[in-house]
């Protein structure tokens, strides 16, 4: 069988340097994707109809479309529209902050319609402002329930930035691909690549299960 | 203190509430009484604006708080409501509940809130219980921090709607002796119930519903002995 691992050693320290590079754009990205789809979810529940609609609208684009195309719109549509030379980072960031946003606003609108009514007429019947209600009341409860299925979504987004690989932005995927054709042999460089995603999200889904345990502390 | 005139309220093609009016006196405690679906709660629910009335106006101190203009926000600082289910926020400790409004509604300082929250809490006998998380107390007991968290904000009026009837029988009691203790201070109540002999017993005045109207309002032992409509009659047949 050909498999020599001992050859893609002079290439580890390279392609390990992409775990910075994607941890920093996909952090950047849930981030962002999670403050905005925040602000979404609460769109789509405000009686408000243009917000709800604007919501929505948003939403469809964003779902309704592949990933890569969004980031290929982004990073090479930009530069043709606006003269801007946008930066390989900055269009990962947009497109994965955006499209991860269309998701979690969905995840967190669920969450906010799964609190008991009974909470928001306790805290109207107290006077507290819709603002801190949400924030301090329903969100929190929100957040409880939704945790799981938030968890996957930025399970999800992190493998899926390996999309990026596309654009030229040096992350994991695209390191363990340069690897690869210096080499002329693909399967350790991409394995090691496997690795290294299979550990991430695992620390991840660790993470989450710890955050799970502490919130429910009030259990 | 509470003036409703011709409250009506429909939803959809069910009409609820069919004309009501009545008033309240400060210091009066009126409980509501009637069969479900009399539209007891609704009444209730719209003195606070929870629900908003199709018509008629409703006044508090002189106040038309139907009024389009009027902040709902502001007017409900003055009420307290206590519900059936308790509705504590989960998330937070007995003596947090108790703590939130006068933190964040009348921006008290954390120090000041947690004075009123222990001073409340040891009134409804809840001392013990400050740092237990709702779901670790009963049903009895989450509803006297439930009325302590209402207290908290010093509201004029409380409403109270129906606050036994998701309780086990044998905590019953408690809450309606913390709810007389409230009586004897002074406030100004209005309590749905099913709680006949204490509706008889704390009660200044007796309003009786049946299918949105207002069949009957007299004080409480004219109504328990000897009830003007048959359909009081025939309900507390039933009832008692």
């Amino acid at each position: 069988m050909n498999l020599d691992f001992s050859q893609i050693v002079p290439y580890i320290p390279f392609i390990l340097e992409g775990i910075g590079a994607t941890l920093k754009f996909v952090s950047v990205s849930i981030l962002a994707g999670f403050i905005l789809g925040t602000i979404l979810a609460i769109f789509k529940i405000t009686e408000f109809w243009p917000l709800k609609t604007i919501a929505d609208i948003y939403t469809s684009i964003f779902r309704g479309t592949p990933l890569i195309l969004q980031l290929m719109i982004i990073y090479l549509a930009i530069p043709q529209l606006t003269g801007y030379d946008i930066s390989a980072f900055l269009s990962a960031v947009l497109a994965f902050g955006l499209n991860s946003a269309a998701y979690v606003s969905e995840i967190i609108r669920a969450g906010i319609m799964a609190v008991d009514k009974g909470q928001t007429e306790a805290a109207k019947a107290l006077g507290v402002p819709y603002r801190s209600m949400m924030l301090n009341i329903i969100l929190p409860q929100a957040f409880k329930n939704i945790l799981p299925a938030l968890m996957n979504e930025f399970i999800t987004l992190t493998k899926e930035s390996a999309l990026v690989s596309t654009i030229g932005y040096l992350d994991l995927m695209r390191r363990a691909q340069i690897a690869g054709a210096d080499l002329y042999r693909n399967f350790e460089p991409l394995f090691f690549a496997g690795v290294i995603y299979w550990v991430m999200v695992t620390i991840l889904t660790l993470a989450g299960r710890y955050v799970e345990r502490r919130m429910r502390q009030s259990d | 203190m509470i003036k409703a005139d011709n409250i009506t309220k429909v939803f959809g093609k069910n009409e609820v509430l069919k004309g009501i009016s009545t008033t309240v006196g400060k210091g009066e405690v009126v409980t509501i009484i009637g069969p479900s679906g009399s539209g007891k709660s609704t009444f209730l629910r719209c003195l606070n604006l929870l629900e908003e009335p199709t018509s008629g106006q409703i006044y508090i101190n002189d106040e038309e708080i139907t009024s389009p203009r009027v902040n709902k926000m502001e007017i409900r600082k003055n009420i307290g409501m206590v519900f059936q289910h308790f509705h504590l926020f989960p998330h937070m400790t007995a003596l947090e509940n108790v703590m939130y409004a006068p933190q964040k509604v009348k921006g008290l300082s954390k120090k000041e809130a947690e004075q009123i929250g222990k001073n409340l809490l040891a009134r409804v006998g809840m001392t013990d219980k400050e740092k237990a998380y709702p779901n670790r107390l009963s049903g009895g007991q989450k509803q006297r921090v439930a009325i302590a968290r209402a207290l908290a904000m010093e509201p004029e009026i409380m409403l109270f709607d129906e606050p036994t009837s998701a309780l086990d029988p044998e905590m019953v009691k408690e809450v309606l002796d913390v709810m007389k203790g409230l009586t004897e201070t002074g406030m100004t109540m209005v309590i749905v119930t099913h709680e006949m002999n204490f509706a008889k017993e704390v009660a200044d005045k007796v309003l009786f519903l049946d299918d949105g109207v207002l069949l009957e309002e007299t004080e409480p032992n004219a109504f328990f002995t000897n009830p003007s409509t048959e359909r009081a009659q025939s309900f507390l047949e039933k009832v008692l």
